[in-house]
């Protein structure tokens, strides 16, 4: 029982990360109908950016933050520029699936030829540190990261509810045909949206890095995850995100704990499906119109 | 059918004849003024052909294994070649793909006529290529395939330079646990293994041993590649509280497993992982110098370590590719035995074809840097690895006592310490 609820307590914890970089992915479809596949690959990015940053600098991969969050926003509307714009035509949602897995692919080959395929961990003084509460122990960086992530989708309700930007951002997820007559420029949105999708990334990146041992084939497992957290809490739904990810987070160490970590992955699918048996467009999506 | 014959020996003979006149044609013409002396006595060099994954997964390790075979060529070379004739190297890349490997023997062996082959890099790509060369009976000496699908082949050509099967590394850990006097030994042990089979039989061949000699199992769970999150696995594990930890490890889930143990201020009496623990540069960077001591592995090339022209391989690997002792890659350790092993059977035997190579290694031991080596019909090297143990920040062998620098710590100190 200990063991069990020991693991809860870090599932729980763990699901605010995953919650962070799922909430880029699903604000990314909610304003382009974009599936980006690269996601994980910014991730992944991201903590390399923090890494090198703490191995050169010795910047603490928290503080390193603004700084990667600068340049992966940057990255972000960068690839929206580059290789998401030309896209004009009347199947751009399922062409989007190959250039931004392609996008992934050229971040992956960039990212080994650089820094070569073994594994790096960011090794700060504190990245194996726990407090022991109750008997269990709560681990400092899983803590923060949690904080972290708790102040960045702050931050970015604050965004998306009080802020012009975000109003234009909400008009063009309800109906970008309206939203355009109205004088929303839809392709500055877009460039906005997908560089505020990468930025997320970046908090992500760095938490990511010191949690975990990464490469840059690490994006792979990454994507999986994130796909299934949005497609569970309802596509375009930041609120669904949060949800799926703590939901996904929690059932694995549930039944890494109770059962094995072989049936954690099959039991996360198993709940996948049987939600969208029965509401398709997962818990928070909306079927006729976006939602964020 | 007899013109014929004539007729195809005159051809023979004019072919021949034109290949002389051309091979006189090109001594006369490197036979330059002031380059004259060289041309006399040198003989023909001993081609050594080798597929090497420099691109795709295995990339990394690849290049280590080329590092190996270069080092050993250009030491043996200044050495006076093999039987007077310079090594030299002919290096294909496979893209650590098994079928690209097939193609890249068979065009060594056929298309470029090389005189000996060595094996590529990991069991996945060594099936293929030993099967290759077994085809058309060259000696396959491979540094870098000992999985058991390797051994399976039951091929009398291979040669596998390292100290045992990999399945077999950890038994070392097992020989040293089962010699402690009996008060000391662990009563209680849990196994954490990935499900891979250079890692989980590893902790199984342990597991067998120590039931047998009644240390009892309190947890076992074989996780799959996919495990990112090892607190779940690592939280049982603490709750179980054993008294050795065996990990069935490769490398990232290794510094996981060490991160959760941390993490989770678990850390028990005894520690061995098969794997990511034996690496001296990677494993304290990962998981932090501080985290590392007491913490048990298997290896077989040790920086230090006194076994057969070891220290002059430590020094010429220095030498060319820059580094400490403690940043060379094993692959590469094992690289270079491949050759010594080459060097020794035509110093002994004043051969170096593949039929000798084949009879010569046998039968009897034969002395590398990695130790003495010897096979099984099978190709299987039937000694085993040495246990090294995490020590003041520094990987030190440990046990058997012939090849150990310091005595194994235990109980094993806890984290940070």
């Amino acid at each position: 029982m200990h063991a069990l609820l020991q693991g809860v307590i870090l599932g729980v914890l763990t699901g605010g990360v995953y919650a962070l970089m799922a909430s880029g992915q699903t604000l990314i479809f909610g304003i382009m109908k974009v599936v980006n596949l690269a996601q994980g690959a910014l991730v992944i990015m991201s903590a390399y950016l923090a890494y090198q940053l703490f191995t050169s600098f010795g910047l603490d991969p928290f503080l390193a933050i603004p700084i990667t969050t600068v340049i992966m926003f940057g990255v972000g509307v960068g690839v929206e520029l580059a290789f998401l714009r030309p896209l004009r035509r009347e199947d751009k949602s399922e062409l989007s699936l190959l250039v931004t897995f392609a996008v992934a692919l050229l971040i992956e080959g960039v990212l080994s030829v650089t820094f070569q395929t073994t594994y790096r961990s960011i090794n700060t003084g504190y990245a194996n540190s726990s407090w022991t509460v109750f008997g269990y122990q709560v681990t400092v960086v899983r803590f923060w990261a949690f904080c972290l992530s708790l102040l960045s989708l702050g931050l970015l309700f604050l965004l998306l509810n009080r802020t012009r930007f975000g109003r234009a951002v909400r008009a063009t997820v309800q109906n970008p045909e309206s939203a355009r007559l109205l004088g929303v420029d839809a392709q500055r949105v877009s460039a906005f949206g997908f560089g505020l999708g990468a930025a997320t990334a970046a908090a992500a990146g760095s938490v990511y890095g010191l949690l975990y041992p990464f490469n840059s084939g690490s994006h792979y497992d990454l994507i999986s995850r994130l796909l299934s957290i949005v497609v569970l809490g309802g596509l375009g739904s930041v609120g669904g995100a949060v949800v799926g990810a703590v939901i996904v987070s929690t059932s694995s160490a549930v039944v890494a704990s109770s059962i094995s970590p072989a049936w954690s992955e099959m039991t996360f699918f198993v709940i996948l499906l049987l939600v969208l048996l029965v509401r398709p467009q997962g818990l928070f999506g909306s079927v006729e119109r976006g939602a964020i | 059918m007899s013109r014929n014959n004539r007729l195809r020996g005159h051809n023979a003979a004019a072919v021949g004849v034109s290949a002389l006149v051309l091979a006189l044609a090109a001594c006369s013409s490197s036979s330059t003024p002031g380059a004259s002396s060289t041309s006399s006595t040198t003989k023909a060099p001993l081609v050594i052909g080798a597929s090497i994954s420099l691109t795709g997964d295995f990339a990394d390790s690849g290049k280590a294994v080329k590092n190996g075979y270069d080092l050993w060529a250009q030491q043996v070379n200044a050495k006076g070649g093999i039987l007077g004739r310079q090594v030299q190297f002919k290096i294909v890349d496979d893209a650590s793909s098994p079928t690209q490997v097939v193609t890249n023997y068979q065009n060594l062996i056929n298309a470029d006529k090389v005189d000996l082959v060595f094996g590529p890099f990991s069991s996945l790509l060594t099936v293929p290529a030993s099967q290759v060369a077994k085809r058309y009976n060259y000696a396959f000496i491979e540094p870098a395939g000992g999985g058991p699908s390797v051994f399976a082949q039951n091929l009398d050509n291979l040669f596998f330079v390292q100290p045992a099967p990999v399945v077999k590394s950890g038994d070392v850990f097992a020989d040293w646990i089962l010699s402690l006097p009996a008060a000391d030994r662990p009563k209680t042990a849990a196994y954490a293994e990935l499900d891979d089979p250079f890692a989980a039989p590893i902790a199984e061949n342990i597991r067998t041993r120590f039931e047998a000699a009644g240390i009892r199992t309190v947890y076992k769970q074989v996780y799959p590649a996919e495990t990112q999150d090892f607190s779940p696995i690592i939280a049982k594990v603490a709750a179980a509280n054993p008294d050795v930890l065996v990990s069935g490890t490769q490398s990232d889930d290794a510094y996981a497993q060490v991160k959760s143990l941390v993490q989770l201020k678990f850390s028990p009496k005894f520690m061995f992982m098969s794997n990511g623990a034996n690496s001296p540069s990677q494993f304290p960077d990962k998981v932090g110098a501080q985290n590392v001591n007491g913490i048990m592995s298997a290896g077989d090339w040790f920086p230090g370590s006194t076994a057969f022209g070891s220290a002059d391989f430590s020094a010429a690997y220095i030498k060319s590719y820059g580094g400490t002792a403690d940043t060379i890659d094993n692959s590469s350790a094992e690289a270079y035995a491949a050759g010594q092993l080459l060097e020794e059977v035509a110093a002994k035997t004043g051969k170096a074809d593949n039929a000798t190579i084949m009879s010569s290694l046998h039968q009897g031991t034969w002395p590398t840097i990695l130790g003495d080596l010897s096979w099984g019909a099978n190709g299987a090297p039937t000694g085993s690895f040495n246990l090294i143990q995490w020590q003041g920040g520094k990987l030190l062998p440990v046990f058997p006592a012939a090849v150990s620098k310091a005595t194994p710590i235990y109980p094993k100190p806890g984290w940070g310490g």
